[in-house]
């Protein structure tokens, strides 16, 4: 394992033992607001300071963390498992079954996906609870990015379609779930992880850009996506320059987890 | 003469079938857009009824209209009759007629859009060079540090960074699509670089230009006009956070207001412009790969 890597495992596995241990290392709930303590600085009481309305910044930085790691990787999981579903579909000998999901596809690819998410997203009704709201926010992620691992399931399939071993299997009477599940899917499966790590950082980034725009996870359940509103008060970083550190996290994140996907981003990325 | 014959005929057919494709893919990219809207829970409330300054007869009549609406196939075939003849509705939410809207901003986000995604291009362009510059490891491992760094920012946080510098946001939208673009085109460069047509340039002493142009830009036309069209679809995308937070009078804040005002008819006409706009690169981008391809055969 070249260095790199190894120190993209280490950093993630910190960041993820964090999140996973938040409810018992976080100095305070995500939701406890201090009201005498408004935007204070950092200190001993508030290692990161707190917000405009009083919450501790470290103990919503650690829950942030929690939400977004758990749910892109769930949101990708959707995605590829749509993506090979629709694929396996679209091997249908039906001819309109297959142009009806190469449209479907096209459709997809066409439109560009924060303006998905936007339109999905903002026709939720606004008292959502935040729990409905990131379920929702990442379930739709992972409905809206399907296409593309889709694409790429579709075109490794097509190239195993016509392989000697498909038509024997076929020619002995197999059924044809047994064959995709015994004799396709080993040829997926590293086709299938390659998108989960294409994926997981794009819906990341998502989430924050959709957090920025106020459509993300709702509030008091703080995601990096709403954390980051801070940043659209300069005041706010001048006084307090750790308000910086959700991007700061984000970023690192997807920096390690750039280095560990480096074998699969010849592709363009999403 | 039945194969040159035969070629244009099949050209023909490959345009034909493109484009209704296309006109597919658009309808259905507005009806989706208009049924996301429909059914969206609250749809059917119009906020105004709920006025205790106005009569009963008023909010019934409020109610109405908005009833009227409730049929989605036949809103949606009225909706585009109207829009065959110019007339996309009127804005529910800024009181004003679409089609001027979207005259009024569309020159503002075009602008962002091209100059991001030339910019974008030549600067993923650069880096790639340099990534596969020969021994000079140095030079590699700097572009793709570059390249990962801009990655790991997200486009709404990269367009704030330049709105409170203020410099100029086509350069936030080329950076969001420069590293996107950066892996596909060293991947082609390094292709391109063990062909054997570009080492005998190079044994001739042809100029690095010369080499560029017609054995670099001319031999990956195809892959490159299909870059190009995935690259103009991220940028159509970027400029809906960017538009937003900067307060960017332009297609993606309109996509961004018409959204959270839920406004039927905006939404429909920018799904269907931007459905139209994606759809009608991606097919050029194919149909320009695809003639340059048996050009090549």
């Amino acid at each position: 394992m070249k260095t790199p890597r190894r120190v993209a495992w280490i950093v993630l596995s910190v960041v993820c033992l964090a999140a996973v241990l938040a409810p018992w290392i976080a100095p305070y709930r995500y939701d406890q607001q201090f009201r005498d303590f408004p935007a204070t600085a950092p200190g001993a009481q508030f290692p990161m300071g707190t917000d405009e309305i009083g919450r501790d910044r470290l103990s919503r930085l650690l829950y942030a963390t929690r939400v977004s790691l758990a749910l892109a990787p769930a949101a990708a999981a959707v995605s590829i498992v749509l993506g090979l579903g629709f694929s396996l579909l679209a091997l249908s000998r039906a001819r309109w079954t297959r142009e009806a999901l190469s449209g479907i596809t096209t459709l997809s690819l066409s439109l560009p996906w924060i303006f998905l998410f936007v339109i999905l997203r903002a026709e939720l009704p606004l008292n959502t609870d935040p729990a409905t709201s990131i379920l929702l926010t990442f379930a739709l992620m992972g409905i809206a990015g399907w296409a593309w691992a889709g694409r790429v399931f579709s075109a490794s399939l097509r190239s195993l379609a016509g392989a000697d071993w498909l038509l024997q299997a076929r020619a002995s009477g197999m059924h044809s779930w047994r064959i995709a599940a015994v004799h396709m899917w080993p040829h997926l499966r590293s086709i299938a992880l390659a998108q989960f790590r294409v994926l997981i950082p794009a819906y990341i980034l998502a989430e924050a850009s959709l957090g920025l725009l106020g459509l993300g996870v709702a509030e008091p359940l703080p995601s990096w996506g709403n954390l980051l509103k801070d940043l659209q008060h300069p005041d706010t970083i001048r006084a307090n320059p750790w308000a910086l550190a959700p991007l700061a996290l984000l970023m690192l994140v997807m920096i390690c987890l750039e280095a560990l996907g480096s074998d699969t981003n010849n592709e363009v990325t999403v | 003469m039945t194969g040159h014959r035969a070629t244009p005929l099949r050209l023909w057919r490959r345009i034909l079938t493109s484009l209704l494709t296309l006109l597919l893919v658009v309808l259905a990219g507005g009806f989706a857009a208009a049924a996301f809207v429909r059914y969206s829970p609250g749809f059917d409330v119009d906020e105004n009824s709920w006025n205790p300054r106005i009569s009963a007869a008023t909010a019934e009549a409020l109610q109405a209209r908005r009833q009227q609406k409730t049929s989605l196939p036949v809103f949606y075939a009225r909706y585009l009759r109207a829009a065959l003849h110019g007339d996309f509705g009127k804005s529910e939410s800024l009181q004003a007629p679409v089609a001027e809207l979207l005259r009024e901003r569309a020159a503002i986000s075009a602008s962002l859009v091209f100059t991001g995604t030339i910019g974008g291009l030549l600067g993923g362009g650069l880096l790639a060079w340099l990534a596969v510059w020969p021994r000079q490891r140095v030079l590699q491992a700097g572009s793709a540090s570059i390249s990962g760094f801009l990655l790991a920012i997200p486009p709404a946080v990269l367009a704030l960074g330049f709105f409170f510098l203020q410099a100029p946001l086509s350069l936030a939208v080329a950076l969001t699509i420069m590293p996107r673009v950066f892996g596909t085109l060293r991947a082609l460069l390094t292709d391109l670089r063990s062909s054997s047509d570009l080492l005998t340039a190079r044994a001739r002493g042809i100029g690095p230009v010369v080499i560029a142009w017609r054995y670099v830009v001319g031999t990956a036309a195809p892959q490159l006009a299909s870059l190009g069209g995935v690259a103009l679809v991220l940028a159509f995308g970027a400029i809906i956070p960017i538009e937003a937070l900067c307060d960017v009078p332009g297609l993606g804040q309109l996509a961004w207001k018409a959204a959270l005002a839920r406004d039927l008819p905006l939404l429909c006409a920018i799904a269907l412009l931007i459905t139209l706009l994606t759809a009608v690169v991606a097919a050029a981008g194919d149909l320009l790969s695809g003639s340059r391809e048996r050009n090549l055969a």
